[in-house]
């Protein structure tokens, strides 16, 4: 039983944060989710997804890297945990497990 | 860093920003207003300004409340003990006790002022809790009515009795009540047990009640002994209190004792009741059979005469059957009305009061009105936070004195919130303190506000759960009261600032708000003292005044019950015999006197259209009360009506103009029984109290009205006259009850309500004095630590310490003049208002002002002259160096 459970959209934020290795907040997220998947989401979205990512403990934050294009500003930069790298490696063994389950003809393109 | 501002139009739109920095939650702002700024330009870029500025505008909704998640609070990185910790707690006592300790001046003060006010507060709450409480006990309680009437005449008259036949007539014709009680109370009456020869009298003041045996099923008084039903079924037979049975017949066995009423009823003793609770109006404590009452009174027994009229203690109580209203009920008297008083021109209207009215009611005898409940109650609420702001004042004049327990506090970790607690703490400590003090000095007033309120009020603590709790959230109030304000001020200080000693008067402010607490206190105060002075003048004025008459060393005896004429001469010269008796006049009542018989007279067989009170005296009236001829002569002793004297209200009532004039005219007086000439005038005497004129006076020999024997004594030996006066009397009188009463006693009486007022108004301007004078304390140590440095660089320049404290002396004088002059129209106002209750009284003069001011100038030079001399006589060197 998996302690705590990960949504949809959950999964693909944290693997976006896992992709972009450090260098992962709030634009370059939201960036990187249109780049990749297509999905334009409100920056609300994704930013209540990472705090409440941090609160599960799947990854973890801290400030720095103040830049000129954001008026001095500091940036909360998100690293994925050790919790939310096994959980990203349990959901994707259980696909795959899944994935051997299925009869090889059953998805067959233009099936049925 | 090479910051450009960027060019007007690339910004982001300045309201959406506006409301980002407002509404975003503040822990996460800046990495948000950063990412959208990020943002804003990665969309201007690619698509434009139109489209950034409407996106940057939907994204910043979706991070304003309610749509955003807030990041929690990051835990604290070190430990951080528990403000509960006991260790912490053990520090907080320590701390608080040496404060307490070094400050003892200011504990004290602190102590005192809650505790008084809390004294009162308790006082007050155990006061109107046990009026509340009053007839609460009985079963049924809310279906309990007695019956009163209204009498329409001109006006509404309000009565708590009823027509004695009533109770039973509405019991065998309807049947809306359960049950229906009569109880005829006739009070101040003669006991007497008899045991052969041997008599002993008792004056019973709540005298004896004519009960019927309902009243107990509908009353929760329970019967110790005998039983209820048939207790007081047959004439003759009494029940009575355990208390009663032991004062009549000590400790032995009361059933079947006898005891006698007024010497011509005998009653046996059949059930002893539980004693009566304090908290119930019912006062007289011997209940005997309502069969009895033919006996006693046989106009008031008969079903039908019973009708005529409305004798006061008539009472007649009912318990409707649940669902039946009032106006069912009241709608059925009328008829009674018409049948049984036909001719009459008083109507009889007849109510129900609910029996929780009956203690609150004035109109139909109650005894505590609920607004003087209610105003008592704020009253004692306005003591209380008018301690409490004393508090908070004295506690922020103090407040500098800890600044530097609160920086290193603060620098060693200590957080806003265990400061604040252990400030609320420290008040807490004083509180208790006070309160234990205030619970101490209630018990020890209680017997005095008993004695005022003429109650029996007991406190017990540990038997009133509800007087436990009002403790409990008293003490709670009153600490967080006046601890949060201080608390939060101390607890608020900034480390830096304080340690460094920067902190000043300016950060604790509310000068103006003393300043204005002072003027209330001192006003209200003032007030009072007026109040107080003007009843003390007009009492002393009434007391004192000449009246016209001699009451000094003059005894009111009054005759048996069986005496007759011929007992009255021998009397008289009995007591004329005895040693220490200067004069003898038998007569109707005294010259002033609540006594009075009124009547409307004919002179020279002309009607008269005012009241003359009749007055029926010997000749040796005049001599014994001292009492003068205008006119013509003394009466000549006589039996009955021969010759009349009056006195000059009479003649000026008449238009007669000299006194000369009126002798000889003929009076005929109550409805021509008595006609006689006028054969003298006296001088006006004051036949009443000072509230009312003096009234028209007729003085006449008619034996038939004497009640009283005037003596006068010889004050020298008064107490062995006295007794040999009493020994003369029972001779001839020998099973009635001796009583006397000295003439200027009775007259001092007249004003029993005054002096309670005025016993009132002494104590609560006492109060309010202290608590202004507590406030102005508080004050004056604020002023001494706000003007520290002012006084030193005044010395350093040459001020005089006279000069200096004439700064602190303007200040508060000026107080006390502002309250004066709210003070002194608002009293005269009151207080001449009050004056107009009298026919004789005093005139506001102009000293009475003056004294209040002058005193209460005195009382407040006297609290702040040691804090004002002590400042003033500070080494200049000492106030100066710490900077």
């Amino acid at each position: 039983m998996r302690r705590t459970y990960l949504g949809e959209f959950e999964e693909i934020v944290l693997l976006m944060v896992a992709i972009l290795d450090g260098e992962g907040y709030g634009v370059t997220v939201s960036q990187a989710l249109e780049e990749h998947t297509g999905r334009i989401v409100t920056f609300g979205t994704v930013h209540n997804t990472l705090i409440r990512l941090e609160e599960k403990g799947f990854v973890s934050s801290y400030l720095g890297g103040a830049t000129t294009e954001r008026g001095g500003r500091r940036k909360r930069l998100f690293r994925v945990t050790a919790l939310g790298s096994r959980a990203l490696q349990e959901i994707q063994q259980l696909r795959q497990e899944l994935w051997q389950m299925v009869p090889p003809n059953t998805l067959r393109l233009g099936g049925v | 860093m090479n910051r450009s501002p960027q060019p007007r139009n690339d910004r982001p739109p300045r309201f959406a920003h506006w409301l980002l920095t407002r509404l975003h939650p503040e822990n996460t702002l800046e990495e948000v207003e950063g990412d959208l700024a990020e943002l804003y330009d990665y969309w201007h870029h690619r698509a434009g300004r139109t489209q950034a500025i409407l996106r940057y505008a939907l994204n910043v909704l979706s991070v304003l409340p309610p749509f955003v998640r807030r990041r929690k609070q990051v835990k604290q990185q070190y430990e951080q003990p528990s403000s509960i910790h006991p260790v912490m707690i053990r520090n907080y006592l320590k701390i608080a006790f040496r404060n307490l300790q070094r400050n003892k001046g200011y504990t004290l003060i602190n102590v005192a002022g809650l505790a008084l006010s809390m004294t009162c507060g308790i006082l007050i709450f155990t006061l109107v809790s046990h009026h509340l409480s009053y007839d609460n006990f009985h079963a049924n309680a809310d279906r309990m009515y007695r019956i009163v009437t209204e009498m329409h005449r001109d006006n509404i008259g309000y009565n708590h009795s009823v027509p004695s036949p009533l109770g039973k007539h509405f019991r065998d014709d309807y049947t809306f009540a359960e049950k229906v009680a009569r109880i005829i109370s006739a009070d101040d009456q003669l006991i007497t047990l008899r045991n052969g020869a041997d008599i002993k009298k008792i004056k019973e003041e709540e005298g004896v009640a004519f009960t019927e045996p309902e009243f107990f099923d509908m009353f929760n008084f329970p019967l110790l002994e005998g039983d209820k039903k048939t207790a007081l079924l047959e004439p003759n037979t009494a029940i009575m209190t355990e208390r009663m049975a032991k004062k009549y017949f000590g400790d032995e066995n009361p059933i079947g004792k006898t005891f006698w009423l007024n010497n011509r009823i005998v009653f046996r003793v059949t059930g002893i009741l539980k004693d009566l609770p304090d908290n119930t109006d019912r006062k007289n404590e011997i209940f005997v059979s309502y069969p009895t009452l033919k006996a006693y009174d046989s106009w008031l027994a008969n079903d039908i005469d019973g009708w005529g009229g409305i004798r006061d203690g008539v009472e007649c109580y009912v318990q409707l059957r649940p669902g039946v209203s009032v106006a069912q009920v009241e709608g059925v008297m009328p008829a009674y009305v018409k049948k049984y008083r036909p001719t009459s021109k008083n109507v009889h209207h007849y109510k129900l009061q609910p029996l929780a009215d009956i203690h609150f009611n004035a109109q139909y005898g109650g005894v505590m009105e609920k607004k003087n409940l209610w105003v008592l109650a704020i009253i004692g609420l306005f003591l209380l936070g008018t301690a409490c702001v004393n508090f908070i004042n004295l506690a922020t004049a103090q407040a500098l004195k800890r600044a530097k327990e609160v920086g290193v506090r603060k620098v060693l970790g200590g957080l806003k919130g265990q400061l604040f607690w252990q400030f609320i703490s420290e008040t807490g400590l004083i509180t208790i303190v006070g309160v234990i003090v205030a619970l101490g000095m209630a018990v020890l007033m209680l017997p005095v506000v008993n004695a005022f309120f003429h109650s029996q009020m007991t406190l017990n603590l540990f038997q009133n759960s509800r007087f436990v709790l009002f403790i409990v959230a008293l003490g709670v109030a009153i600490t967080f009261f006046a601890g949060s304000y201080p608390g939060l001020i101390l607890a608020g200080f900034k480390p830096v600032v304080a340690l460094k000693g920067k902190l000043s008067q300016q950060h604790i402010g509310g000068f103006n708000t003393r300043r204005t607490l002072i003027i209330a206190q001192f006003a209200i105060s003032q007030v009072l003292i007026i109040g107080m002075l003007v009843i003390m003048y007009q009492m002393r004025y009434a007391k004192q005044a000449d009246l016209g008459f001699d009451r000094a060393a003059i005894v009111m005896v009054p005759m048996g019950d069986d005496s007759t004429h011929t007992k009255m001469n021998t009397l008289r010269n009995e007591l004329l015999r005895i040693k220490g008796v200067e004069k003898v006049s038998i007569c109707y009542a005294a010259p002033a006197s609540t006594n009075s018989w009124g009547n409307f007279v004919k002179v020279d067989n002309e009607e008269t259209n005012f009241r003359t009170s009749i007055k029926s005296a010997d000749d040796q009236y005049l001599s014994t009360f001292g009492l003068e001829l205008a006119a013509g002569k003394n009466l000549f002793p006589a039996d009955s009506a021969r010759e009349f004297l009056v006195n000059e209200t009479f003649l000026r009532k008449l238009n007669i103009k000299s006194p000369e004039a009126a002798l000889g005219k003929l009076i005929s007086a109550n409805g021509g029984t008595m006609v006689a000439p006028i054969v003298g005038v006296v001088k006006d005497f004051h036949d009443a109290s000072f509230h009312q004129e003096i009234s028209p006076i007729i003085l006449t020999t008619n034996k038939s009205d004497y009640s009283d024997y005037a003596i006068k004594l010889n004050v020298a030996q008064a107490k062995t006259t006295l007794a040999a006066i009493e020994k003369a009397w029972l001779e001839q009188h020998p099973d009635q009850l001796f009583a006397y009463q000295f003439v200027d006693e009775s007259i001092a009486k007249f004003y029993e309500t005054e002096d309670r007022i005025l016993q009132l108004v002494e104590f609560f301007s006492l109060i309010a004095i202290f608590i202004g004078c507590l406030g102005l304390y508080g004050l004056m140590s604020f002023m001494a630590a706000q003007k520290t440095k002012e006084i030193g660089i005044r010395k350093v320049l040459g001020s005089s310490v006279s000069q200096i404290l004439w700064i602190f002396g303007k200040e508060f004088s000026r107080l006390i003049g502002l309250a004066f002059l709210i003070a002194a129209p608002i009293a005269w106002w009151a207080m001449t208002n009050w004056l107009q209750g009298f026919q004789f009284h005093v005139q506001m003069e102009a000293w009475i002002f003056l004294a209040a001011i002058g005193s209460t100038l005195l009382i407040a030079a006297l609290t702040i002259a040691y804090q004002a001399t002590r400042a003033a006589s500070v080494n200049p060197v000492k106030s100066l160096r710490s900077e």
